[in-house]
């Protein structure tokens, strides 16, 4: 009798370690409102972009991403869109991928604007907003940098200009 | 130190023991003449040994009663600090960190600075709940076990001890064969319900046995609660949003399968007459009544994927009021807010010829995603740019300053007799005070003079489509709900089995003339005294119920 008792004991406890493990280790991870922090794996994301194709970040598994919000009724955002697409043109070859995430708009708008503007990075539509809800984007633009092993880096809310946008990405590639 | 658990009937007790396993003779307490202790009918607990490994200690710890009790203590004075103040669970577009300063102050800041703005999702208290679960299977195992063991091999002759030390007592003279009264006792007994067991001069009569598992059973419940409550946050399993829904819109509902169709939304107003004088005064405008009619779709293929349409079927539809959600599946949808700002969604404006006055046709133009290509009489116009809330920036190029279609603007580029081949262009406001606001005349003069050939023109109010509003509904799913009613129906289940049922037995033997009986009962000492000297009336012999009290505040 005292035999069989000791393993029924262990899994016992072990079913209680691990189940309430769980339980507390959600507790302490979830503490927070589910935005992304600097040293979280970005959302997923699954959107259409401007050429058609459906866009995840799996896409671009490996690469360092630069997930940026826009609109073209966003100042800020027109702003710095010479910048990015400059710098796009410059890091692309190292492995550096500019993901633009269009908040809302329609695709006449948006292919319109990226014409006039000459960008040619990926733009993707946000059409129902489930992207600015996952990450948590009140102003905008808002620009996440996501270094090669998919983890966030650093998270800028605001214009970034070319010689900041080139420092962050530098980071990115050679940290 | 190695106790002796050996009793003098020749049965080896495990450690911890407090009367023998087999004839019931007490092992501690041998010569007082206290009341037994009977709790678990004296087995020892399960995981009682003598050298207690680490294993043993968590064990042990757990198993352990006071433990329980201090461990619900301070749950119970853990979750009083989260009714202080207002939790952040409770908010739906608040920014806590400054809400409890600004509502509160200080004693507000340090609250939420210690987390107990959200104390029943704060880690302590996870860990306290799982101590609890924890503390509730291991109390149970270890004492539900030996108990089982020892209600289901009862010795029928017990120890004389055992029976002078019960709480119920008898001991009298009978003039009868032993063995032949102990063969009578048993009739009577039966019809009081009880299972009879005789050895000889010895009988145990037993009823209501299954009572005793009662706690067990609401231990087995609250368990389930639990569980239920502590992984309700697992993905899918629980969903509290709020979203806008958009009249005469199909909106997703995010992480669902789900889309709801905001049909009509209406709000009703309490009127004059209604009101009593006292609250007129107070010149408040109050909601009477206000409902969306509601569709919900669930999509049955192609939803994940954006480059594709999802095909949708409808599963439901509901006027949704406040306290009468829309339900389905789990999902509930409760009327929270509602905003009545009219909101464009397109026009139908027809191209007319300035000069003659010709009617080309009417075009659908929808302020999102319209048609970039409209043929009208001779005449072609393709949509070029739109602008859904016009303005010119510093440079004084068009741009817009929001998504909201608040001044929408189209640019065309028009083709047809009469214009040059390359086209000619042509902005075009829906809303007449834009028209003016912004001089589209003025415009389209610089864009090429298309104003003074063509004109497109909304002619009547039914060939402008405004949604009214928008509603505000709280999306709801927690599968994890009946988990928590089953849990709680286990426990209702538990607390009957105990509360109205009662374990009673009773054991007597004869030694030589001597009839000594014992009783036992779980509770109502009263009903268990009266029902022995009942029984010991039919049996011939008279004994008042009171002198069967052997005293002692044992249970």
């Amino acid at each position: 009798m005292g035999k069989a008792r000791r393993p029924v004991q262990v899994v016992i406890l072990l079913l209680i370690i691990i189940l309430g493990g769980y339980a507390i280790s959600t507790a302490v991870i979830g503490g927070g409102d589910g935005k992304p922090v600097i040293g979280d794996k970005p959302p997923a994301i699954k959107l259409l972009g401007l050429d058609g194709e459906v866009h995840t970040l799996n896409d671009y598994k490996g690469q360092a991403i630069v997930i940026n919000f826009w609109a073209t009724w966003c100042t800020y955002c027109v702003k710095e869109m010479p910048a990015l697409q400059a710098q796009w043109e410059k890091w692309r070859d190292q492995g550096v991928v500019i993901l633009g995430i269009n908040t809302g708009e329609d695709e006449m708008t948006v292919r319109n604007f990226t014409e006039q503007m000459g960008v040619n990075f990926p733009v993707v539509f946000d059409s129902d907003n489930e992207a600015v809800r996952k990450y948590g984007v009140v102003p905008m633009p808002t620009t996440f940098f996501v270094n090669k092993n998919g983890k966030i880096s650093s998270i800028h809310q605001g214009e970034l200009n070319l010689e900041s946008l080139n420092d962050q990405i530098r980071q990115l590639v050679n940290p | 130190m190695i106790e002796n658990t050996k009793c003098e009937c020749g049965h080896q007790n495990r450690v911890g023991t407090v009367l023998c396993e087999a004839c019931g003779k007490p092992l501690f307490e041998v010569d007082s003449g206290e009341v037994l202790e009977m709790r678990y009918d004296g087995t020892a607990r399960r995981s009682q040994r003598v050298n207690p490994n680490i294993i043993d200690k968590v064990w042990n710890f757990f198993s352990s009663v006071k433990v329980a009790i201090y461990l619900i203590i301070f749950t119970l004075i853990g979750s009083i600090f989260g009714t202080i103040f207002q939790q952040e669970s409770n908010f739906v577009q608040v920014d806590a960190s400054k809400f409890y300063k600004e509502n509160y102050g200080t004693i507000g800041d340090i609250y939420y600075k210690l987390g107990l703005s959200h104390t029943y999702e704060s880690w302590w208290f996870i860990t306290l709940l799982v101590m609890i679960g924890a503390s509730l299977i291991i109390c149970s195992l270890d004492r539900v076990l030996p108990l089982y063991k020892a209600l289901s091999k009862q010795k029928i002759r017990k120890h004389l001890q055992f029976l002078t030390r019960q709480k119920v007592v008898y001991q009298g003279p009978i003039e009868e064969n032993a063995v032949e009264w102990v063969q009578r006792c048993a009739g009577p007994l039966k019809k009081k319900g009880y299972r009879v067991h005789i050895d000889g001069d010895a009988l145990l009569a037993e009823k209501q046995r299954f009572s005793r598992w009662g706690p067990y059973v609401i231990h087995i419940g609250l368990i389930i609660f639990l569980l239920a409550v502590l992984f309700r946050g697992l993905p899918g399993l629980h969903l509290d949003k709020h979203y806008w829904f958009q009249e005469g819109e199909i909106t997703r509902i995010p992480d669902t399968t789900f889309y709801l169709k905001n049909e009509k939304f209406r709000v009703e107003y309490y009127s004059e007459e209604e009101m009593s004088d006292d609250f007129k005064g107070t010149g408040k405008i109050v909601p009477k009544l206000f409902e969306t009619k509601v569709v919900l779709y669930e999509c049955t293929a192609d939803c994940g994927d954006p480059s594709k349409i999802p095909v949708l079927e409808e599963v439901k539809r509901h006027a949704i009021q406040v306290n009468d959600p829309l339900s389905y599946k789990g999902l509930s949808a409760y009327q929270f807010d509602f905003d009545l700002t009219p909101k464009l969604r397109s026009v139908q404006p027809m191209l007319v010829d300035k000069t003659t006055g010709e009617q080309y046709g009417k075009f659908k133009l929808d302020m999102t995603n319209p048609l970039r290509e409209f043929k009208l009489g001779p005449y072609t116009l393709e949509l070029s740019n739109k602008f859904m809330d016009f303005s010119l920036n510093d440079q004084g190029q068009p741009i817009s300053k929001s998504a909201k279609p608040n001044a929408p603007a189209f640019l065309f580029t028009i083709k047809g007799p009469g214009v040059p081949d390359t086209g000619g262009q042509y902005i075009y406001f829906p809303k007449q005070i834009d028209k003016e606001r912004f001089q589209q005349d003025a415009i389209n003069e610089k864009l090429g003079g298309l104003q003074n050939k063509l004109e497109l023109d909304v002619l009547a109010m039914e060939d402008v489509d405004f949604s009214n509003s928008s509603s505000y509904l709280n999306i709801r799913i927690d599968r994890a709900m009946p988990f928590v009613w089953l849990g709680l129906g286990i426990v209702m289940l538990g607390l009957i089995m105990g509360f109205y049922w009662q374990h009673r037995r009773i054991w007597l033997r004869v030694d030589d003339t001597i009839l000594t009986l014992g009783g036992h009962t779980t509770k109502n000492w009263f009903g268990m005294r009266r029902e022995v000297s009942s029984f010991l009336q039919t049996m011939g012999v008279e004994v008042d119920e009171k002198s069967l009290d052997n005293g002692g505040n044992r249970p």
